[in-house]
């Protein structure tokens, strides 16, 4: 329906917002530990990469989409204490006895999608593909300015 | 007071997403009076219409259906026998402005046998049947429904949902209106489960859209399944970068300035095209990080900032290499000069 587009609104900012929302997430990274720099690969790897992580959501809009909000509220709680939300099922209501409402496949496939997009337990099939698709988006721009992060920094 | 002729009068395409633009939409032709005797202070004209006594209402309708050549559908809707319900007498007044809507379309035709028996049969869920898929229907669609008459707790209960629905799509509307097409089911759950569908196959095709190669996938599991695949391969690229990222600055020692002064290729690849790029000069660093700061989501001009002659082959080159990727192209461009800065201040 064209008509839908009118209303689903998936902008994402354009790629210096996520450059920049990026390059100050790594600063920030350096500046909290000055003197001990981890020695570990693996440590740093993950951090940056949450790093990357965060300053998407953050770039994208952080309380403007569902899975911005969960991504940095879980990495906040992961600062401070381990906690995973359980996934809170809204579908599970009076309407199930409704079984043909809920198409087995294109469930099972929501499902897997839940476990991928952050925050997505929580959400109705339909706000999920919304979230998806704005997600899809934020992740190729982040994409972009790692690669050409990467490729500024790599020496020639 | 005298709406007569006025009523009649629609054109405004498929707006009615709101009281106020339907108001408008009916007297668009009609002119200001209207507006003026029904003024849309509190939210709508609907609710305005909803004030005036059942008769004039009726009256309305029964008046508008003699007037101009447009009012041909509400003079099907006027030949509709109305039963005394104010409740519907209300709706129909709805309705008339749904069949202005269906102007548009000029499907009109269809609407009369089925209104009559609809509307008597399910006072819940208004359903005007036989209309194409256009976007007129999505638009008709959202007509809303005065949730003050709603007697049906099972459309309550439903109707919560629905307004989820329409508070997304339909800023100021409780409910969705939804149209069920000619020959299905007016029950309704499965005009519910229509919409919602409907919703969902309208996302999916967003997403199909954004998902490379999806749009000649058939079938709704395997688009998903390529929608996922993608997901999946872009947080492999994620991590893969962020490896990257870690093995080739070894402290994540990032100075700002200078990460910054290679990514102003990046940023400003919008403007980019072979204007003036900036130099990853030291003494410039400072004057396009303040500069910077200032514009940050704004695009920055890059005339201001001097042209290197030196800059010029070297991009040059680059380009060639990538016209897909402007912005590659313009990274490798800064990359010859970058790496002596980040060596200087490392």
């Amino acid at each position: 329906m064209a008509f839908a587009e009118n209303h689903i609104n998936t902008d994402v900012p354009e790629k210096d917002v996520f450059a920049l929302h990026f390059l100050q997430t790594l600063s920030n990274l350096s500046t909290q530990n000055p003197f001990s720099s981890p020695d570990k690969k693996s440590d740093r790897v993950k951090k940056i990469k949450k790093a990357a992580y965060v300053s998407m959501a953050r770039a994208a809009g952080c309380t403007d989409r569902l899975w911005s909000r969960a991504l940095l509220q879980r990495a906040a709680k992961r600062n401070n204490k381990i906690v995973r939300f359980p996934r809170r099922r809204k579908r599970v209501t009076w309407l199930r006895r409704r079984s043909n409402r809920r198409d087995p496949v294109e469930e099972a496939a929501a499902e897997r999608l839940r476990n991928l997009v952050p925050g997505g337990g929580e959400m109705k099939t339909s706000k999920l593909m919304e979230e998806t698709a704005h997600y899809i988006k934020c992740l190729s721009m982040q994409v972009k300015v790692m690669q050409c992060l990467v490729d500024g920094l790599s020496p020639k | 007071m005298d709406l007569s002729g006025r009523f009649g009068v629609r054109s405004g395409g498929g707006l009615l997403f709101r009281e106020e633009t339907a108001l408008e939409s009916l007297h668009l032709g009609g002119g200001d009076e209207f507006r003026q005797m029904v003024p849309p202070e509190n939210g709508g004209g609907f609710t305005a219409l909803l004030e005036l006594p059942p008769t004039q209402a009726v009256e309305l309708l029964h008046s508008s259906s003699s007037s101009s050549s447009q009012a041909t559908s509400l003079h099907t809707l006027g030949v509709l026998a109305f039963p005394s319900n104010s409740v519907l007498m209300e709706r129909a007044a709805r309705f008339s402005v749904i069949a202005t809507e269906n102007q548009q379309t000029g499907n009109v035709s269809g609407e009369t046998p089925t209104t009559t028996s609809s509307v008597p049969s399910n006072e819940h869920i208004k359903t005007e049947p036989a209309e194409t898929e256009t976007s007129d229907q999505a638009a008709v669609e959202k007509q809303n429904n005065r949730c003050g008459k709603r007697k049906d707790f099972d459309k309550k209960a439903k109707g919560s949902s629905k307004k989820n629905k329409s508070s997304e799509e339909n800023e100021k509307l409780p409910y969705v209106h939804v149209r069920a097409r000619r020959g299905q089911a007016t029950d309704s759950h499965s005009l519910a489960e229509r919409a919602r569908r409907e919703k969902i196959n309208a996302r999916m095709k967003l997403l199909q859209e954004l998902v490379p190669g999806c749009d000649k996938i058939q079938g709704t599991a395997l688009v998903l399944d390529e929608i996922i695949n993608h997901v999946q391969s872009l947080q492999r690229q994620v991590e893969m970068l962020s490896m990257r990222l870690a093995s080739v600055n070894p402290r994540i020692d990032f100075n700002l300035d200078t990460i910054l002064s290679s990514e102003n290729g990046s940023l400003m690849d919008g403007n980019f095209n072979g204007a003036a790029m900036q130099l990853a000069w030291p003494h410039q660093v400072m004057e396009t990080e303040q500069s910077y700061h200032h514009r940050q989501l704004q695009q920055p001009p890059p005339q201001q900032w001097p042209f290197d002659g030196l800059n010029q082959p070297v991009w040059g080159r680059e380009e060639d290499q990538d016209h897909g990727n402007d912005h590659n192209s313009l990274m490798v461009g800064s990359a010859s000069l970058h790496p002596n800065q980040v060596k200087m201040e490392l």
